[in-house]
């Protein structure tokens, strides 16, 4: 199988390659599938033509443009077929309020993006059993 | 009968004076001389009884004229009967006169002698007037007779005069003003009864009559408008308080005072009166008054206005600050964040490139941007408190604290500090913010320890009206009282970095959420003793209007 199991979308590009790198370390780097924005992802989601091919968890980061994190998640949950899969907020700061409404939303988790290198390969082992 | 002259009869001198007016008159009238002595003789005869005997004697010199004939008719009369006593002189009488008739009323007693007058031609009425005008400007037959005639003058001067002042006090009372005239040692010489009711009757001086009457913040002023008014010999017109004998009372009354000048020009006394005008007074103040707080309502209403104007700015700035806080600080994270994380990957991945100086600048700003990173992270938790996103329910303290302490449990234990509760009660509040607060009023007591000492925190709670006061008070260093406002200001710190970690945001956190709930928390300390933190919160919603 080569459909992806992990969608990543984020805007910021950096943010891309540092989590690339750490997938690559992880030598998992090919069932990531890297998007720009929430549009892109649901577009990606419209496209698949079988539910066996659909990403096992979803990475969303909340200030993207056209379609934000909140915005995508919303309309991800409401999607019968789309609904299932599990969903984590991927955001820059702690935002205890933010947390609550994703979550409320149907969120499985809210994280705050990594600041050190430790706190990257913690995320990463988080991610794993979802990619492996 | 026409009176031409008239004598009262009351001594000898009298007697005298009688005869020689009987004696003028006749010779007046064209009597001969024997006829004038013999008429003269018999007025002198019967005059003398009515001395001796009469009580008002007088005698009545008068023409009459009865158709043709002419009489000279001369009256002697009394209100005593004296008939009985001049018998003999009547008698004697008779034979010098033509003619001797008595008459007898109940009121007077009367002796009339009459003489028919040879007097060709009428009398006129102009000629009666020229014999009274004769005998009015006679000269004074004696010293006696001139003594005579200024007494009666003067009497009736004496009767004019009382008459002439009897019309001018029925004047000056039935006029409804306080009247008086003063002379020029101020000693009261007239007062109507107007002045005497008010001020009572014991008018003596005005000094001391006026200082008793006029009002103590009046009299000064008074006086020296007194003093000025008669020493320059001017006017005076002035409001002043005066003090109503009847009720005690003080009511503002027009003085006006003139000074009588004679004809040189000089006061010789001085002529008041004195007018009630406190209805005017009153009125005038109320108009005042209303006038005064009618500005004072518009006043009210302008300042009203520019402080709600004030308010709203104060809002859309304070709005505006808040928003400014939170971009700044979401946005200054995204790149802070990589450069944290770069630095941090570049020490843990390509440590080995680096010599050791390479490694402590690394590290260096490893940690300078961790500190940056904490700032704009509290920057950020501050801007994000705000009363819209706050949702209102019962907190139970308790669990409040249950949690702060599972939080904190490592930190405790690390400080092997106690921390007693006491038993708290429930509020209206937002769990969330209130765990926020009180974690840092515990944190901070932890923080801020003294190093020897194991670190006591006591949370206690109080009711203050619709208000609970709940302390935090610790055996810490405490603080110096005039740090107790500074320590809530925005990244304020009373100690460096090396010596207790912070950013200094803590306390800013407590006070703004302390303001969401429309309460209060104020600080208090015994440096090296304790730090005591009270945070009074409304314990029921409905008085916890915002502000705003």
């Amino acid at each position: 199988m080569n459909e992806p199991r992990l969608l990543f979308v984020d805007d910021d590009q950096e943010d891309h390659m540092i989590m690339l790198q750490y997938f690559r370390d992880a030598a998992c780097e090919k069932h990531v599938k890297f998007l720009t924005n929430g549009q892109q992802a649901l577009d990606y989601l419209e496209a698949i033509d079988e539910p066996a091919h659909l990403p096992r968890l979803i990475v969303l980061d909340l200030n993207m443009p056209i379609l934000n994190g909140s915005q995508t998640l919303f309309q991800i949950k409401k999607n019968r077929l789309f609904k299932d899969i599990p969903i984590v907020i991927f955001s820059t700061s702690e935002n205890e309020i933010e947390k609550r409404k994703c979550l409320s939303m149907g969120a499985l988790d809210y994280w705050v993006k990594p600041v050190t290198y430790r706190e990257g390969l913690e995320i990463v082992e988080r991610l794993k059993p979802y990619i492996v | 009968m026409k009176e031409i002259v008239c004598v009262k009869l009351e001594n000898d001198m009298d007697l005298i004076l009688a005869h020689k007016r009987a004696m003028k008159l006749c010779e007046l009238t064209g009597f001969s001389l024997i006829t004038q002595t013999s008429i003269a003789t018999a007025v002198s005869e019967i005059a003398r009884c009515a001395i001796e005997y009469g009580q008002h004697a007088e005698l009545v010199l008068g023409i009459e004229v009865i158709r043709s004939i002419k009489l000279l008719r001369i009256v002697i009369q009394d209100v005593n009967d004296f008939g009985n006593r001049c018998l003999e002189a009547t008698q004697y009488a008779k034979r010098l006169v033509d003619e001797v008739e008595i008459t007898k009323t109940a009121k007077m007693f009367q002796i009339v002698l009459k003489q028919k007058l040879n007097f060709p031609g009428t009398i006129t009425a102009a000629k009666i007037d020229s014999l009274i005008e004769y005998f009015k400007n006679e000269p004074p037959l004696s010293a006696y007779d001139e003594l005579r005639r200024k007494n009666h003058q003067l009497q009736e001067f004496a009767e004019k005069l009382k008459e002439s002042e009897n019309e001018y006090r029925v004047l000056t009372d039935s006029l409804p003003l306080m009247m008086f005239s003063f002379n020029n040692r101020g000693i009261i010489t007239y007062s109507n009864k107007w002045l005497q009711n008010f001020l009572g009757s014991d008018l003596k001086d005005l000094g001391s009559t006026w200082q008793n009457v006029i009002h103590p913040d009046d009299y000064s002023r008074f006086n020296k408008e007194l003093n000025n008014a008669m020493v320059r010999q001017i006017p005076l017109q002035g409001d002043y308080r005066v003090k109503d004998k009847n009720s005690d009372k003080y009511l503002w009354h027009l003085l006006s005072i003139n000074p009588l000048k004679n004809e040189r020009d000089i006061a010789v006394g001085w002529i008041g009166f004195v007018v009630d005008i406190n209805a005017q007074k009153v009125v005038e103040q109320t108009i005042k008054d209303n006038l005064e707080l009618k500005e004072t309502q518009r006043q009210l209403i302008e300042n009203q206005a520019e402080l709600e104007r004030k308010v709203v700015e104060l809002n859309r700035s304070n709005y505006e600050l808040e928003q400014f806080a939170h971009l700044a600080s979401h946005d200054l994270q995204e790149p802070l964040r990589k450069l944290f994380f770069y630095s941090d990957l570049l020490k843990n991945k390509y440590a080995s490139l680096v010599d050791e100086n390479g490694a402590r600048m690394l590290n260096n700003m490893t940690v300078a941007a961790a500190r940056m990173k904490e700032l704009i992270d509290d920057l950020l938790s501050y801007s994000q408190l705000q009363k819209q996103n706050m949702k209102i329910e019962r907190v139970d303290l308790n669990e409040i604290f249950q949690d702060i302490m599972k939080d904190m449990e490592i930190s405790i234990k690390e400080k092997n500090a106690r921390v007693q509760v006491e038993n708290l009660s429930s509020l209206d509040g937002n769990a969330l913010r209130l765990r926020q607060l009180f974690t840092n009023l515990v944190s901070n007591a932890l923080k801020y320890s003294k190093k020897d000492v194991t670190p006591v925190i006591n949370v206690s709670s109080r009711t203050d009206g619709e208000n609970m006061v709940i302390s935090v008070k610790d055996n810490g260093m405490g603080f110096e009282e005039k740090y107790k406002e500074m320590i809530f200001g925005l990244f304020q710190r009373l100690h460096t970095k090396s010596e207790i970690p912070g950013t200094g945001i803590g306390l800013s956190i407590c006070r703004k959420i302390a303001d969401l709930h429309s309460g209060t928390v104020t600080a208090s300390s015994v440096p090296g003793e304790y730090s005591l933190f009270e945070v009074t919160l409304p314990v029921s919603s409905h008085q916890n209007q915002p502000v705003r």
